[in-house]
């Protein structure tokens, strides 16, 4: 019993009213049962890190139930507010493949015979957004002969969307912790310190101290703590850290992930490995300017088009628009819910962020912002987890927005 | 004693709950309270038998045999007879019986993998017992 928090703790989160507010949404949409495989569904439903392919069924009624791989049941069973009789394990043998216990489970502990069964399904530029596979689909069906699979993640999609406050508390920590990461970078890059480091080692360097203030992971899975420098900042908005040495003259980008309490911490800072020239120094100003710009714009009633309007419109004005990539900012929610905008499949492209998606008080985004010179090797990145507010947002990182020239 | 018992006969179980009594020490089994019924399909003129055992802090308290149906149990684990009679003649772990499908399991696997070596150690012990295993 490692991860459940009690009442009184400010990261507390009610996890038995979101079960009973997802089954009330199942009753509205006649459903009788729902198989969550989402990584966002398991953090938001069941409140742990459940990275194995997994099942929870949750019935109309009573207490959900997760058939997870064999190998972390037990932890998972230890850290999750679930009866233990509730985590179940499956495993390649008899009458214990996930099919054949998800099956058992709706006909005949719960003894539903015939029904409609919520699913998840669809697609994410996130690889590991884990929607129920075709393989997983067509098996189900056969093995559930009168029920019909209906795909209903919009209904965990929509209650995820605003963040209550143990959720919004969790993340405040999460930066707070990738702040100290992004401290101890400045500290060991100063006075010279840089000369000695790599990116690898800057993302090692921010790792420890995050992990010394309780982060449990980088949970990145596009590079983790994502470093890069010189040339590799231009490169776009995925940066895996190299081996490749800093060096004088060239830019660097710092972009941190810290999770507590599945809460996600990403916040990416940047700077001139000095002397920097004034172009290089343009280029920055440019970047810092229109990060506050966007920031500034953030609140309830904003959509992502009329944010993307405001920093190309500040962009053309500081004669830089050439140097953006399109779009700031990308969803956040707990572990696993990290891509999307909103939650209704009305926007032009399904799966996409609807760009006329109407930002509401209480819903956290990335404000995400990635400038790029490519011919001129020089790259820029803003991350920062933002709580909308009725009248402008709160950025969480609370790291000073500005640009160091490091000697 | 050199008379054959027949295979899930009541002298047999007699003897197997004797033996499980006396040769199994609870420490061993983990002091676990737990209960297992195994459904043999496909027996003897086409009959389903089970066998069940039942333990209390470690110690075997119950062990059943006949035909269906069987008492309920927390874990039921489903085969042909002759999969069991082999387990039960020791040429075949149980593990590798579930491993392979030859055996269903129903029951939380994530508490039945933790008993895996206990049913080995039940199985050593009817191992024991001078068998006619009767043809199916």
């Amino acid at each position: 019993m490692a991860g459940r928090l009690n009442q009184s703790s400010p990261y507390y989160i009610d996890n038995r009213k979101r079960v009973a507010d997802l089954q009330k949404a199942m009753e509205r949409e006649g459903l009788d049962a729902y198989v969550g495989t989402r990584p966002r569904t398991l953090s938001f439903l069941l409140d742990a890190f459940i990275p194995w392919r997994s099942y929870v069924v949750i019935p109309r009624t009573g207490e959900p139930i997760l058939h997870t791989f064999i190998v972390d049941a037990t932890r998972v069973g230890d850290e999750t507010w679930l009866s233990t009789d509730n985590v179940r394990a499956y495993a390649p043998m008899g009458g214990q493949d996930p099919i054949s216990l998800i099956t058992a489970c709706l006909t005949e502990e719960l003894g539903i015979s015939r029904g409609r069964l919520g699913v998840e399904d669809g697609i994410a530029t996130y690889t590991a957004e884990g929607n129920l596979s075709h393989y997983e689909y067509t098996q189900l069906e056969a093995a559930l002969p009168g029920w019909t699979l209906v795909n209903a993640h919009h209904l965990v999609d929509e209650l995820s969307i605003i963040k209550d406050a143990g959720t919004v508390a969790r993340f405040r920590e999460a930066s707070r912790i990738v702040d100290v990461g992004q401290r101890a970078v400045f500290e060991a890059l100063s006075n010279g310190g840089w000369k000695h480091l790599t990116e690898t080692v800057v993302g090692g360097i921010a790792a420890l101290a995050m992990r010394k203030e309780g982060s449990v992971s980088e949970w990145n899975f596009a590079g983790l703590n994502e470093i890069s420098s010189g040339y590799r900042t231009a490169l776009g908005a995925c940066t895996p850290p190299t081996t490749k040495k800093l060096a004088q003259g060239e830019p660097l980008m710092v972009d941190l992930h810290s999770m507590f309490h599945l809460a996600l911490g990403d916040h990416s800072h940047n700077y001139l490995i000095g002397p920097a020239t004034k172009r290089q120094r343009r280029h920055a100003d440019n970047f810092v300017d229109l990060v506050q710009t966007v920031l500034d714009h953030y609140k309830e009633g904003a959509t992502p088009s009329s944010l993307a309007q405001v920093m190309m419109d500040r962009a053309e004005s500081l004669d830089c628009s050439d140097f953006l990539l399109p779009g700031c900012e990308h969803g956040i929610g707990l572990f696993g819910d990290e891509w999307r905008i909103g939650h209704a499949m009305d926007g032009p492209f399904p799966y996409w962020t609807n760009p006329d998606h109407v930002y509401q008080e209480g819903e956290m985004v990335i404000c995400a912002m990635q400038y790029a010179s490519l011919e001129e090797g020089i790259g820029f990145r803003y991350e920062n987890p933002i709580l909308i507010g009725k009248r402008g947002c709160e950025p969480l990182s609370k790291y000073p927005l500005l640009i160091e020239e490091i000697l | 004693m050199n008379e054959k018992l027949m295979y899930l006969g009541k002298s047999w179980r007699d003897e197997g709950l004797k033996l499980l009594q006396s040769e199994i020490d609870p420490q061993k089994m983990h002091n676990v309270t737990t209960s297992m019924v195994d459904i043999y399909e496909h027996g003897p003129e086409g009959k389903e038998f089970f066998l069940f055992l039942k333990c209390e802090d470690g110690k075997v308290v119950a062990f059943e045999t006949g035909e269906v149906p069987a008492p309920e149990a927390e874990f039921i684990i489903r085969g042909p007879y002759s999969v069991f009679a082999s387990i039960t003649r020791g040429e075949l772990s149980s593990t590798r019986a579930l491993m392979t499908g030859k055996l269903r399991l129903k029951g939380n696997m994530a508490k039945a993998v933790r008993l895996a070596p206990l049913a080995d150690r039940v199985n050593k012990v009817l191992s024991m017992i001078p068998t006619d295993y009767r043809e199916v």
